[in-house]
């Protein structure tokens, strides 16, 4: 027994278990960690004491990660946040509305027949590191656009109908294209530099990371972090061309849920809050020196119905809609069956208003409002009437028919797994729909599922939203003939729309164009492929008594940051309280407060174990001792 | 994890029954332990490719959602993913990179699957494996200590508190710590970071850098400690009682051992083996990370890589950290093995 014990190698595994020894071990291990937190409670604040000369950084906390610094690469929000700090594009965008404002362009002309844009590139540019910034550059960047590769297959679609770019002198850059384009000037690529990039390959570019000394032209520069490695820290840009912000860092982190997010500004770790879910809003309201709101984004979501899935090469009808969806004025009269403002209350907590249509109000230019007698309301008898009147009448057994008196059968109202809004809104409209006295049923499933069932039609409803960009060619380009297949996810095809659509993207007269932007919402507005019943509203939380002086956009009413253009950046200024305003004494972040208690407390702990370990020691020595006598 | 313990318990008795070979039965032992691990790992390989696939979304499409992007655009994004290639091809290629030692780019972050992973793993390994390591040793100490005690209020207290902190949750666990100790509540003032891995004015390679780490670490590692304790000190407590009852120790006893000793040298001892099996796998486990807890204090961990990578989903992460994580297990069974063989020679005859 003994021998074999004797090969065990535990003996350095085996905590010591004698009573007394037992006791001078803890008190030695408190003694470790109470030293330890009293180093770090001393250094720690030295590294963040503040002084005069201290930088004044914004901290923002963020929902969502970056997935990639390299602007032909990176598809997230966060991703464009980033790049709009680092570089410039030509044109910017207005607080007011996100109307095209000079970028880097100051200014720019068309020929009479549109085929031609010549733009004035500021000559008071440099890039980070000094070198100057050219036309050159701009015509470089958008080349690799039009050479296709990688950079073509993020941006290609935005360079519309441009076929060559062409930098006639250091200032001058000439857009040549096949037909006429709407969406120019506005253009929402950043503008890299030539002498960086011409030496990494097309190959290279499908893997460069962009996040060692890059060299922008924007506010500010990227000093830190790696893409998805959520912490990421922005320094001023000293070469910056336009107004200098009054901040010299930003630290964004990321965060993974949203009460730690929340706590996080409580505690002033950091200073800016985005992306605040509704109730978490609500429980930071009154909380001292934290600003709140919900600011207007330019999103939507709808209930989509399956128009008319059919197979693209033969014409012939797939999947298996229901006849009742793929009328017109069904979906139409479900439309006043829709309480909106109870899904915003309810299923949003609030966070967005009531929509109508698929370019959202906040672009005020292009938004169509239906008149009166057009618009959806919470109307549960018009709705019964109008579907009494297109021949949907109530049968026997309480349930709809349709019009040939056959059962209408159960729809299908899918909602996404993922949003709890997406199923929350399709349950409601299932009631809305039992109290019209039409059966349905609702399936959960993720996005992924969900875009195959769509692409196969075997769905009669689903809930879904988009984001929409300043053009608004984009989201009316999803419900053309041609993205059936593609991008549509509601089958809808109407030549009338798509002859629209074709205009409006040759319409160089902004109100000619604008007008006809209109005219498109109303179509699908009668035709009703979408019920959009909300615009979506960010929540957005701060601590005024650290920063202040953010422009929102849309003004009024949007958002703070995350923004088309980083005016915000460059408006905010650092104050000492809520409420002050630019230039009020000289206002450095106190970073320190909390540092400040762990180091006291630190030492108390150091302190009381150092104590604890001695008294355990002495103990342990003189009750051994009594114990070998 | 207690199904792998007893697994390997059993495989350990039916080996004792098996008739005894004098000679190069440790080698024959070595080598079978080895061939099946090799052959776990190549299941593995196979299975990992496929199991994704199953995920019904296509990485292209998600990847191109709510911008400008024109159907051509999305086939080249295809092409650039390898994904119009027929699904034969596509696993042969993916045999082909992985036996070269090649994990792919991925699909979201355009980087070396192989660079992201080394960038996840150090937080992880210092947040799971420390907290591994504490919850053991500690575990290990109130499993003793209860078991000596049995049935007074020593043995109650610890045996009731693991267990309760056992059946919480690892997250609301983490968000009660977060609000008392780095919030502050009452009395207590705010001691920890909420979140993240270290501050952004100190380079965390320096000393400061490190102990600032470990303030910032200093929560989730309780809270994971915390949520393992229970795991550790219930197999010490009950495999120490099994033993206690061992005539042995009365034997040991009567030769006039003191009680401290008995305990220590004999007892102890021999009732490690289990959890030292049950440590040894756990190591295993440590890279897959703490997915909730990586969430709740946003620790940008290989637990938090996989999940994301499900949304895409992006097949070259999720094979990548799958084979990671299967050649981690794979390794500590195989070890856990090896040791066990090493310790107990019933094991290995």
């Amino acid at each position: 027994m003994q021998s074999r014990a004797r090969t065990y190698p535990f003996e350095v595994v085996i905590p010591v278990v004698s009573d007394r020894v037992k006791r001078a071990a803890g008190g030695v291990a408190a003694g470790a960690v109470g030293l330890t937190m009293s180093v770090i409670g001393v250094t720690a604040p030295q590294a963040a004491a503040s002084s005069a000369d201290d930088p004044v950084v914004f901290h923002v906390g963020l929902r969502n990660d970056v997935d990639s610094f390299n602007p032909f690469l990176g598809i997230e929000a966060t991703s464009f946040e980033m790049w709009a700090l680092m570089y410039d594009q030509l044109i910017t965008y207005s607080p007011k509305d996100m109307s095209p404002q000079p970028g880097l362009a100051s200014d720019w002309t068309t020929s009479d027949d549109g085929l031609t844009w010549t733009f004035t590139i500021r000559d008071d540019v440099k890039w980070s590191d000094g070198e100057k910034l050219t036309a050159d550059d701009v015509a470089f960047t958008l080349n690799r656009i039009l050479d296709g590769g990688p950079e073509a297959a993020t941006w290609l679609a935005y360079m519309g109908s441009v076929e060559s770019v062409e930098a006639t002198d250091p200032t001058t850059v000439v857009m040549k294209l096949s037909q006429p384009n709407s969406s120019l000037p506005l253009l929402p690529i950043p503008i890299v530099p030539e002498h960086i990039w011409s030496d990494i390959s097309e190959e290279e570019v499908k893997s460069y990371a962009n996040e060692d000394e890059v060299v922008g032209s924007g506010p500010f520069r990227y000093v830190e972090g790696t893409a998805g490695g959520s912490t990421y820290r922005f320094e001023v840009n000293p070469n910056y061309w336009g107004e200098q912000p009054k901040i010299d860092e930003i630290v964004y982190t990321v965060y993974q849920a949203d009460d730690p997010m929340v706590q996080a500004l409580k505690t002033g770790e950091i200073d800016f809050a985005e992306d605040v879910p509704a109730l978490q809003l609500d429980a930071l309201n009154g909380e001292d020196g934290i600003k709140t709101q919900l600011g207007t984004s330019p999103a939507f979501e709808e209930i989509a119905f399956n128009t008319g899935s059919v197979d693209l090469d033969t014409g012939e009808p797939i999947g298996d809609p229901n006849p009742a969806v793929l009328d017109p004025a069904f979906r139409y009269a479900l439309g006043f069956a829709i309480d909106r403002d109870l899904l915003v209350e309810r299923a949003y907590q609030g966070a967005g208003e009531a929509g109508d249509t698929i370019i959202p109000s906040a672009y005020s230019n292009y938004h169509y409002d239906p008149p009166d007698d057009l618009a959806w309301s919470y109307d549960p008898e018009r709705a019964a009437e109008l579907l009494d009147e297109a021949g949907y009448t109530m049968g026997d057994d309480g349930l709809r028919t349709m019009p040939d008196g056959s059962p209408i059968g159960s729809l299908r109202l899918l909602a996404r797994s993922e949003s709890e809004e997406s199923v929350n809104t399709m349950d409601y409209f299932q009631e809305w729909l039992d109290d019209l006295g039409i059966d349905s049923e609702v399936t959960t499933m993720e996005s992924g599922k969900l875009t195959n069932v769509i692409l196969d039609g075997e769905f009669d409803a689903f809930e879904w939203g988009w984001y929409v960009e300043p053009d608004p060619t984009t989201m009316l380009s999803y419900m053309t003939c041609g993205q059936r297949g593609s991008w549509s996810d509601s089958w809808y095809c109407n030549p009338e729309y798509d002859r629209l659509y074709q205009q409006q993207g040759s319409e160089t007269d902004e109100q000619a164009r604008a007008d006809m932007v209109k005219r498109m919402q109303e179509i699908l507005y009668r035709d009703a492929p979408y019920l959009v019943y909300i615009y979506d509203k960010i929540g957005e939380a701060y601590r005024c008594d650290r920063f202040e002086g953010f422009q929102q956009q849309p003004d009024p009413g949007g958002v703070l940051i995350f923004q088309y253009g980083v005016q915000s950046y460059l408006d905010m200024y650092p104050v000492t309280e809520c409420g002050q305003g630019q230039g009020s004494d000289q206002a450095a972040a106190d970073d320190g407060g909390g540092l400040g208690t762990g180091a006291v407390v630190g030492v108390g702990v150091a302190a009381l174990a150092a104590i604890g370990a001695v008294a355990g020691i002495l103990l342990h020595r003189r009750s051994t001792a009594d114990e070998r006598e | 994890m207690s199904a792998p313990t007893s697994t390997l318990v059993a495989e350990a008795e039916t080996q004792q029954t098996q008739p005894e070979k004098r000679r190069g039965g440790q080698w024959r032992y070595v080598g079978s332990k080895l061939l099946g691990s090799f052959g776990a790992l190549m299941f593995v390989l196979v299975f990992n490719f496929f199991l994704f696939r199953v995920i019904p979304a296509d990485p292209a499409r998600t990847l191109a959602r709510n911008r400008l992007v024109s159907q051509e655009q999305v086939d080249e994004l295809t092409r650039t993913l390898g994904l119009d290639q027929p699904l034969h091809q596509q696993f042969l290629t993916y045999l082909q990179n992985t036996f070269s030692g090649e994990l792919g780019l991925s699909f979201k972050y355009r980087v070396p699957v192989s660079d992201l992973i080394i960038d996840r793993f150090w937080p992880t390994l210092l947040l799971v494996g420390t907290s591994t390591i504490l919850a053991s040793l500690i575990g290990i100490y109130l499993g003793m200590v209860s078991a000596w005690n049995r049935g007074k209020v020593v043995d109650h207290m610890s045996t009731g508190s693991s267990l309760t902190l056992y059946s919480m949750p690892e997250w609301w666990l983490g968000l009660v710590l977060i609000a008392v100790f780095a919030v502050g509540a009452g009395p207590i003032p705010k001691l920890f970071p909420v979140s993240g891995l270290h501050s952004t004015d100190v380079d965390p390679n320096s000393f400061v850098g490190g102990l600032d780490t470990a303030w910032h670490l200093t929560l989730p590692v309780i809270t994971l400690t915390l949520a393992y304790l229970a795991e550790y000190s219930l197999i010490m407590r009950s495999s120490l009682l099994d033993e206690m009852g061992e005539d042995y120790l009365t034997t040991a006893r009567a030769k006039g051992l003191r009680d401290v000793y008995v305990r220590r040298r004999h007892a102890t001892r021999n009732a490690l083996l289990p959890t030292f099996t049950l440590a040894v796998l756990n190591l295993g486990f440590i890279v897959q990370g703490a997915i909730t807890i990586e969430t709740v204090f946003s620790i940008p961990g290989l637990g938090l890589l996989t999940t994301e990578a499900l949304e895409v989903p992006d097949y070259p992460v999720l094979q990548g950290t799958f084979l990671f994580f299967s050649v981690a297990v794979i390794l500590a069974n195989l070890v856990a093995n090896l040791l066990y063989g090493w310790l107990d020679p019933r094991v290995r005859s």
